[in-house]
């Protein structure tokens, strides 16, 4: 399992005002959910944590190591990131390319890459469209698409952008299966949402962010305990949460419908 | 015979040029104007494609080979375009793609249509600060639009389909990327929203149900099942894989069942209120 830390980190884009300030902050949870409103920072933070922009102050460090000084090779094999814009991600003149292409940076046995570009498109769904161009899917297949590149690495440390985002059902649920199965295999996954079910039902930890400053990092029950943080952070509580309030002035913590059912007959 | 009041898809059928399958096959439902339509499926359920349809953009822009008819009120997007698209607004599924390119900043991607449409200039102004400020992008105004957050970037789009005032409403999965104070703000706008039909695809299920006059769900092109949130999420079939509303769920694991309907569950605050109130009264 790996641990991110990060201290004193400053950052500021050139052409806008807002700041991203963290003073201290150390991530080592295997499944950890990143919240926070509209430009809180979010996807900011997670360009610092690849090396995409650097910090006017500070460092981020992973197992110890600043992140500044990996090579390139390592840094692909430490974190991965799937971004939120699918398209800005995509290059390639084939889903199977595409696929392929970071991977062969980092690996030259050809067939091992077509085994594993082959394993990758097949656990998210995606194999029967191989040879299609990637500007031609929809953009939840897209999302897809970015998350089979970042498996077929295989880094230590999954970056998940909004994962969730437009996609249906199905998917939901078989992308959520897949981050479940990499923090089982000793991998860290890290996912910014804005689906406060979700969030509240899949991590241990959660990290929220405002106005570029964290302010809270928890647990899913102690973070929709405090109505303070929530209420800053400009989220709201699962709708469970808001049903049971709003419906029956009942404040507990509940994080999904079955965690109300088994806690109705105790709380009546 | 058109029908003036109502938006009525008769036997609609639609395959893109160099496709062999319809994406949506032979669809025929209708509902009054003004109403709120919610459209839920999956991945290639083809709803992406019905909005175009409901857009004009199907067949005008995005070329294919179109059957059957729709029309809303006495006009028809495939016949009367343009006409008919200047009264339309459409959020597409991928803000990205949504910006007109030409613009330095989110004040003038804003007014960008409200120009086309020979809006004056001090109304114009009015206007965008209004839109802005409804969608919280007032900090944002004098900034560049490819800078802006993924949340950021969906809040404009909505402004810039919403700021000319348009008759037709048309959505396809506008807050996906929306924190969720805003996802909320959202819906609860489009609920007060008069004189317009609104066409909205989501993954919201739990907002759909609240705000929806009508649910359609499509299947692999085909139109499955329609009606009112309560009718549709009480039926559905497993083989579709749509989501139910939180509500639903919960009343489904408590077993508390409509009082005036004691087949049915509720599936929006009204409805679950008004059976706990029954329930519970005791
Ligand atoms: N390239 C850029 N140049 C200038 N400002 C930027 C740039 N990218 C983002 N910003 C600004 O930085 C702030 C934080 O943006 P960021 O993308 O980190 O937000 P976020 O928390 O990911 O939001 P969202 O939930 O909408 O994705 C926003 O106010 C945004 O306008
Ligand atoms: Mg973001």
């Amino acid at each position: 399992m790996s641990t991110i830390q990060i201290s004193n980190l400053h950052y500021q884009y050139p052409t806008s005002d807002f700041q991203l300030a963290i003073d201290q902050l150390s991530i080592a949870d295997s499944l950890v959910a990143i919240v926070g409103q509209n430009g809180a920072g979010k996807s900011t933070l997670f360009k610092l944590l690849t090396g995409l922009v650097q910090p006017q102050k500070g460092a981020v460090k992973i197992n110890q190591r600043n992140l500044a000084t990996l090579t390139p090779e390592e840094r692909l094999r430490t974190i991965g990131i799937v971004f939120q814009d699918p398209s800005s991600q995509l290059f390639n003149p084939t889903v199977e390319k595409e696929v392929a292409w970071s991977l062969s940076q980092l690996e030259s046995d050809a067939e091992l890459v077509q085994a594993t570009v082959k394993k990758a498109l097949a656990s998210v769904g995606l194999t029967k469209l191989k040879d299609q161009n990637p500007f031609d899917l929809s953009l939840p297949e897209k999302k897809l698409l970015t998350i089979a590149t970042v498996l077929a690495i295989n880094p230590q440390i999954y970056l998940f952008d909004e994962p969730m985002m437009s996609l249906d059902w199905p998917s939901q649920r078989l992308v959520t299966d897949l981050m479940q199965y990499l923090a089982q295999t000793g991998h860290q996954v890290i996912a910014i949402t804005h689906d406060m079910d979700w969030a509240a039902a899949t991590f241990s930890k959660m990290v929220a962010l405002a106005a570029g400053n964290v302010v809270f990092e928890g647990t899913p029950t102690n973070f929709f305990s405090c109505p303070e943080p929530v209420k800053k952070a400009g989220l709201l509580p699962p709708r469970i949460m808001t049903i049971a309030q709003e419906v029956f002035n009942d404040h507990h913590v509940y994080l999904t419908p079955q965690d109300y059912a088994e806690k109705y007959p105790a709380h009546q | 015979m058109a029908n003036y009041q109502k938006l009525s898809i008769n036997q609609l059928s639609f395959t893109y040029q160099h496709d062999r399958v319809p994406v949506l096959n032979d669809l025929t439902v209708s509902v009054p104007l003004d109403h709120i339509i919610g459209i839920i499926g999956n991945h290639h359920a083809g709803k992406t494609t019905l909005c175009r349809v409901l857009a004009g953009i199907v067949p005008h822009i995005i070329a294919g080979n179109l059957v059957g008819s729709c029309q809303l009120g006495d006009q028809s997007p495939v016949q009367d375009w343009p006409a008919y698209n200047q009264q339309t607004g459409f959020v597409l599924q991928d803000p990205h793609s949504q910006l007109s390119g030409l613009a330095d900043t989110v004040a003038d991607e804003i007014a960008f249509d409200l120009l086309n449409h020979g809006v004056e200039e001090t109304a114009i102004q009015q206007r965008v600060a209004a839109v802005a400020a409804q969608l919280q992008l007032t900090a944002q105004l004098q900034q560049s639009p490819d800078s802006l957050s993924g949340g950021q970037l969906q809040r404009l789009a909505i402004a810039t389909a919403i700021v000319t005032r348009p008759t037709v409403l048309i959505l396809d999965d506008p807050t996906s990327e929306m924190d969720p104070q805003g996802r909320s703000d959202f819906f609860n706008w489009l609920k007060t929203v008069t004189h317009t039909t609104i066409v909205i695809v989501s993954n919201e299920i739990d907002e759909l149900c609240e705000i929806a006059d009508e649910l359609w769900v499509l299947e692999k092109g085909h139109l499955v099942s329609h009606g009112t949130p309560l009718q549709v999420m009480n039926h559905l079939s497993p083989k579709w894989q749509v989501a139910t509303p939180t509500i639903y769920q919960l009343a489904s694991l408590m077993n508390w069942p409509l009082a005036t309907k004691p087949t049915l569950f509720p599936v929006n605050f009204n409805q679950l209120r008004r059976c706990v109130n029954v329930n519970h009264s005791n």
